[in-house]
C-alpha cells in the first residue's frame, strides 16, 4: 500500500484564503476598489500592493507607449520600484510621447488610457500665418509649445485619434484645454461648433462657448446680441432644428491644473474597432475677429461615470 | 463507452479528501488538476493521492467541475457550442454559498486548476466590488488586525478611493 500512496502537502492554514487568491480577486476589480479594500486587513493590504495586481491594472500595451516617451523607456521605468508606483506616477504625471506631440496618462480610478493631443498635433487653419496664430513656449504647458490666437475670423481646429490607441469598452470624452493671457474676445456673439465623429463621416455636433464668462452671461441673459431674430425667422430655424441655441451649450470649466477645458463631444470605443475619430471646433459663421485663446491641446479621457 | 474492456480500460486515480472520503476519477479528469498532471508527467503519480487541504464537500464540487470541462472539451461538439455550454455551466456552478465559493477558490489555487481559479476569483471580485469594508471582513471571516495608526495611514493613502 505504501508504494501506491502519496499526498499533496498543504502549504498553509486551511481556514484562511491565500493571499494569492485575494490578489487575483482584487486584480479583477478596479484600481479604485483595490485601494479601498486595502483597509480590510493587512493581508488585503499586502495583496493590493503586489505587482501582479498592478500589472493587470496597467493597460496591456503600456510598455509600447512608454517606448514612445521623449525621456526614453529606461529613464521612465528606472524611477519605479513597483508596478503600483508606476501606475500612480502615470496617473498624476502625464508622460510626453511622439516627439512632444502627445501626452499619455492613466485615469486613476479605472486605469484607462488618456491622451492629450498637443496644439502642434492639431490641424489649425491659418496656424502657420504669424499674423493670425503664434507658437510660443508656455511654462504652464506640459508641451514645448502652445498656439496663441492673435486674430482670425475663420477659427477652425481639428484633431485625430485612432480608437486602437484607447481602452476598449469605454465612453471617451474630448475636451479643448485652453487658457488666455488677457481675455478671450470675439466668441461672445456667436457660439463655436464642436463635432466628434468617425473621420470622413458626419459627426455629432455640439454648441460650445469659449468665453470664460459665457455661462454667467447666459444665465442672466446678458448675451450680447448682434443679430436680431424676429419671431418668424426664429420659428423657421427652430423647425429646421439647426438653431444653435436649441442644443445644450457647453461652457468652460477650470481644471485642477488651472487650465480651462470645454467638452467637445463623446464617443464609445469598442474592442474590435480601428477607426480614426476626428474632433473639430469651428467658429466661422460670425465673420468677426476673434483672439486671445491659448491652446494647449485636446484631451481625450474616459467620461466620468 | 465500449464494452470491450482491454482496449478501453481507463486509468483511474483515487483522491482522498481531508475528511477521508475517497473519490475515484478517470485520468482525463485528474489531469485537470495541475498538481496531479505534473505528477503524472514526472511519472511519479501513485494511484492513491491524499489531498489534505480539501474537504469531501469541496472535492466533490471540484470533481464535478473538472468532469464537465473534460467531457465538454473532448466531445464532438464544435468549439462555439462547447464554449456556450461551459459558460452556462460555469454560471450555474458559481451559484453557491459564499463560504463554499471561498473554499472552492482556495482549492482551485491549491490543486492548481487555472480555469476554476480564474472563475472563482472573478466571482469573488464581483461580490466584493460594491461591498463596504465591514461587509468584506465578515464575508472573508477576517479580523481587522491593523493597529489604529496603521489603519489611519492606509485610509489616508487611499483617501481618493473612498470618495
Amino acid at each position: 500500500m505504501e508504494r501506491n500512496t502519496m499526498s499533496v502537502e498543504s502549504y498553509n492554514d486551511f481556514q484562511a484564503l491565500p493571499e494569492g487568491c485575494i490578489a487575483t480577486a482584487l486584480s479583477l476589480t478596479s484600481p479604485k476598489d483595490a485601494c479601498r479594500l486595502s483597509v480590510v486587513n493587512p493581508t488585503f493590504r499586502s495583496a493590493a500592493e503586489s505587482d501582479a495586481v498592478w500589472e493587470r491594472f496597467l493597460p496591456p500595451d503600456y510598455r509600447d507607449i512608454i517606448l514612445r516617451s521623449v525621456d526614453g523607456y529606461d529613464s521612465v521605468l528606472a524611477k519605479f520600484r513597483s508596478k503600483k508606483e508606476l501606475y500612480f506616477h502615470l496617473c498624476d504625471n502625464p508622460i510626453i510621447i511622439d516627439g512632444g506631440n502627445k501626452s499619455f496618462s492613466l485615469d486613476k480610478g479605472t486605469g484607462k488610457k488618456c491622451f492629450m493631443l498637443a496644439a502642434r498635433d492639431l490641424l489649425i487653419v491659418w496656424g502657420d500665418t504669424p499674423e493670425y496664430w503664434r507658437w510660443i513656449p508656455y511654462p504652464e504647458s506640459r508641451f514645448p509649445e502652445v498656439a496663441e490666437l492673435l486674430d482670425v475670423c475663420w477659427f477652425e481646429i481639428r484633431g485625430k485619434i485612432n480608437t486602437s490607441m484607447l481602452s476598449s469598452g469605454t465612453t471617451y470624452a474630448a475636451y479643448l484645454v485652453f487658457t488666455s493671457k488677457s481675455g478671450i474676445y470675439g466668441f461672445e456673439y456667436q457660439p463655436a461648433e464642436a463635432t466628434v465623429g468617425i473621420s470622413g463621416q458626419d459627426g455629432v455636433k455640439r454648441t460650445v462657448c469659449l468665453d470664460p464668462d459665457g455661462e454667467q452671461r447666459h444665465r442672466y441673459q446678458i448675451v450680447p446680441r448682434r443679430i436680431f431674430f424676429n419671431h418668424r425667422l426664429a420659428h423657421i430655424y427652430r423647425r429646421r432644428g439647426d438653431l444653435a441655441s436649441e442644443r445644450i451649450t457647453e461652457y468652460p470649466k477650470v481644471r485642477a491644473d488651472k487650465w480651462m477645458e470645454v467638452g467637445l463631444g463623446e464617443f464609445y470605443v469598442d474592442g474590435e474597432q480601428n477607426l480614426d475619430m476626428e474632433i473639430s471646433l469651428t467658429e466661422t459663421k460670425g465673420g468677426n475677429w476673434k483672439n486671445g485663446v491659448v491652446i494647449q491641446g485636446i484631451e481625450i479621457r474616459p467620461k466620468a461615470e | 463507452m465500449s464494452s470491450s474492456t482491454e482496449l478501453t480500460e481507463k486509468k483511474v486515480f483515487l483522491l482522498k479528501s481531508l475528511d477521508g472520503v475517497i473519490f475515484e476519477v478517470e485520468e482525463s479528469v485528474a489531469v485537470q488538476l495541475e498538481v496531479i498532471r505534473e505528477l503524472i508527467e514526472g511519472d511519479c503519480a501513485r494511484p492513491f493521492i491524499s489531498l489534505y487541504n480539501v474537504t469531501s464537500e469541496i472535492l466533490a464540487l471540484v470533481i464535478e467541475y473538472c468532469k464537465h470541462h473534460a467531457e465538454t472539451c473532448s466531445g464532438g461538439t464544435s468549439a462555439t457550442i462547447a464554449d456556450e455550454d461551459l459558460k452556462t455551466f460555469d454560471n450555474e456552478f458559481m451559484n453557491v454559498d459564499e463560504n463554499i465559493l471561498l473554499e472552492l477558490c482556495s482549492a482551485a489555487d491549491y490543486l492548481d486548476i487555472k480555469s476554476l481559479f480564474e472563475l472563482t476569483c472573478r466571482t469573488l471580485a464581483s461580490l466584493i466590488k460594491d461591498r463596504t469594508i465591514i461587509e468584506v471582513r465578515k464575508m472573508f471571516n477576517v479580523e481587522n488586525d491593523f493597529s489604529v495608526v496603521e489603519e489611519k495611514a492606509v485610509r489616508k493613502e487611499f483617501a481618493w478611493a473612498f470618495k
